[in-house]
């Protein structure tokens, strides 16, 4: 959304070009994806014959800058958006929120603070996360923050007593042939979906389709509903790379440390070199 | 059971924080006393069992490590004192009088043999400070960094609540209460030198039951006690877990060097054990709930770790207090 406005119309031609190519594009992978998988082998696959999401991956999307289709800002590059449809169907009422959101950005994403992403926007944003797969559930441990979440793929239900403020939710996955879907509920209302300050309520309720394009590529698509704040539920699909560069890893970051690491372990000055 | 888990750090932090803040809880949290029952208070075993570092006997996982898998926690005391673990932080006003010291655990320092960190002459100065200030913290150096949720680094995390290992091939993974570590493995080459990280940059190996790691890369910043004793960007710690075939403790025992603050190598033993369905979450050494399913047994879950975000650290002021 484009200051959250509807955008000119010079803008309204740009996009409508950019979303031709990008479904054009969208085309040519389906088309792709349907090819390669069948039949199904060359990607990584557990002992149990489902799919191997191991690896350290990170979307090429402008995504967390804005997921709706936007043109260039001082503080985010063009992206044609993520949405599809385009744009986030939120209730009127929720606009307001949405509107301040996106005019008091610079100080009010809670990445500033480097607070826990959440879910889905942790898996878009432009840092690397690396998951570790076993059989009974994935472990996504993000570079930015360090922050970690578990989808638990054994089985188990979301927790009985329901209503928790989790910053990345409760997730719980199952298999769909080779598609993992996870059903994500129990969220706080502090985290933001992207930096133009796209927002939820407590009532999010996600659902993930994770699947692999190629060993190297997921498809990740996410449907989020909201009755506090979306008119309807709405989906959003971004590609993940692997990172492949030779001896490539996370490097943790405690970004919430830098306003006072600088005293330790000792200020300045008190250590000999 | 209350699984608004959003919380279960931060209600663990509120509890340390009136512990912390309340003299009367602090001095019984720190002066010795046994805990009342074994589902509350903190481990205070009195001994460190030897574990023989040599073949490994017990189950294995698809990629041939030992499976370690699960939740543990040490056996001995808190992060509050390295070198008298169970004798609470020395100046603590509110402090009882302690009973002989052969009555409780040992120096976490098990080399040099009389216990100590083996500082030089200006670095045991400054942790004399750090410590003289621990209950004043008049400047801001002299706020313990895991009070502002910062990562409660290496070797000090493992003193810090109970923690969960995850094992995949390639790798294992430390979950702790403040922060991860990714052991790596394989023989990929440490991050570049200038790159200084709160949990470091670990590569390990297995031998039999040990598994051993190298650990680079530290800032440092996370001291290893409330008592003050720290080391410095150049430090270089080799990690020794020894695992009980049973399956049911390990003895970590690290070698930490740094010629910048001390006068030769030594070495921090911090006796762990596992933590399983048949225990009871007690919301310190074993932070997990059940998981809601089907089934008749039991199936242990961690929650997710938030501290900064939910204003979890223990005194919330030094958080922004700089």
């Amino acid at each position: 959304m484009s200051a959250v406005g509807q955008p000119s119309s010079g803008r309204r031609a740009f996009l409508a070009r950019t979303a031709g190519v990008a479904s054009l594009l969208l085309a040519g992978l389906v088309a792709g994806r349907a090819w390669a998988h069948d039949p199904a082998g060359d990607i990584p696959r557990l002992p149990n014959g489902k799919p191997d999401f191991s690896g350290i991956w990170q979307t090429t999307s402008a995504a967390d800058y804005d997921l709706e289709p936007h043109g260039a800002r001082k503080d985010a590059p063009p992206g044609p958006g993520v949405v599809e449809g385009g744009f986030i169907p939120y209730l009127p009422e929720a606009l307001e929120k949405r509107r301040w959101n996106f005019e008091n950005r610079h100080t009010a994403d809670p990445r500033l603070k480097c607070w826990t992403l959440g879910t889905p926007r942790g898996i878009y944003y432009p840092e690397p996360f690396q998951i570790f797969h076993r059989e009974r559930d994935l472990t996504i441990v993000f570079q930015f923050g360090h922050s970690v979440r578990t989808i638990h793929t054994n089985g188990t239900k979301h927790p009985a007593e329901g209503g928790n403020e989790f910053w990345l939710g409760d997730s719980r996955g199952h298999w769909e042939g080779d598609t993992l879907v996870v059903d994500v509920t129990d969220f706080g209302d502090q985290t933001w979906l992207d930096r133009s300050g796209n927002y939820h309520s407590t009532e999010l309720h996600v659902v993930e389709r994770w699947r692999f394009l190629d060993a190297n590529t997921i498809e990740y698509h996410a449907t989020l509903e909201d009755p506090k704040v979306f008119s309807r539920p709405w989906s959003l699909s971004v590609l993940l790379h692997r990172h492949r560069e030779k001896n490539f890893q996370l490097i943790e970051n405690y970004c919430f440390t830098l306003d006072y690491d600088e005293y330790y372990p000792l200020p300045a000055g008190s250590m000999p070199k | 059971m209350n699984t608004r888990r959003d919380s279960l750090t931060a209600v663990t932090a509120a509890v340390l924080a009136a512990v912390f803040l309340a003299p009367g809880l602090l001095c019984a949290q720190q002066t010795g006393a046994p805990p009342a029952a074994t589902t509350g208070g903190i481990q205070r075993e009195t001994k460190i069992i030897p574990i023989a570092s040599g073949e490994w006997t017990g189950p294995r996982l698809r990629d041939g490590q030992p499976d370690v898998q699960g939740h543990w926690s040490n056996t001995i005391a808190n992060h509050n004192n390295l070198t008298d673990p169970q004798g609470g932080i020395p100046g603590d006003p509110a402090a009882r009088p302690l009973g002989p010291r052969e009555l409780r655990a040992p120096s976490r320092v098990t080399d040099p043999p009389d216990g100590q960190v083996p500082f030089q002459p200006w670095a045991r100065e400054k942790q004399q400070e750090l410590l003289r200030f621990f209950h004043n913290p008049i400047r801001p150096e002299y706020i313990e960094p895991l009070a502002r949720c910062a990562p409660a680094g290496v070797p000090k995390s493992f003193t810090w609540h109970g923690f969960e290992i995850r094992q995949y091939p390639g790798y294992v993974l430390l979950l702790f209460n403040s922060g991860t570590r990714i052991i790596h493995l394989d023989d990929k080459p440490h991050l570049p030198e200038n790159i200084k990280l709160w949990n470091a940059d670990s590569r390990g190996r297995w031998e039999g039951n040990t598994l051993i790691v190298d650990v680079r890369n530290n800032n440092a910043k996370a001291r290893f006690a409330r008592t003050g004793e720290f080391a410095s960007e150049n430090v270089h710690i080799e990690e020794r877990y020894i695992f009980s075939n049973d399956g049911k403790r390990f003895n970590y025992v690290a070698t930490i060097t740094d010629p910048t603050v001390y006068t030769r190598p030594w070495t921090i033993t911090i006796p762990v054990r596992r933590y399983t369905e048949e225990d009871e979450p007690d919301g310190w050494h074993f932070e997990v709930a059940y998981a809601n399913h089907d089934g008749p047994e039991r199936i242990i879950e961690r929650y997710e770790r938030i501290c900064v975000e939910n204003n979890g650290p223990f005194g919330n002021v030094a958080v922004t207090g700089r």
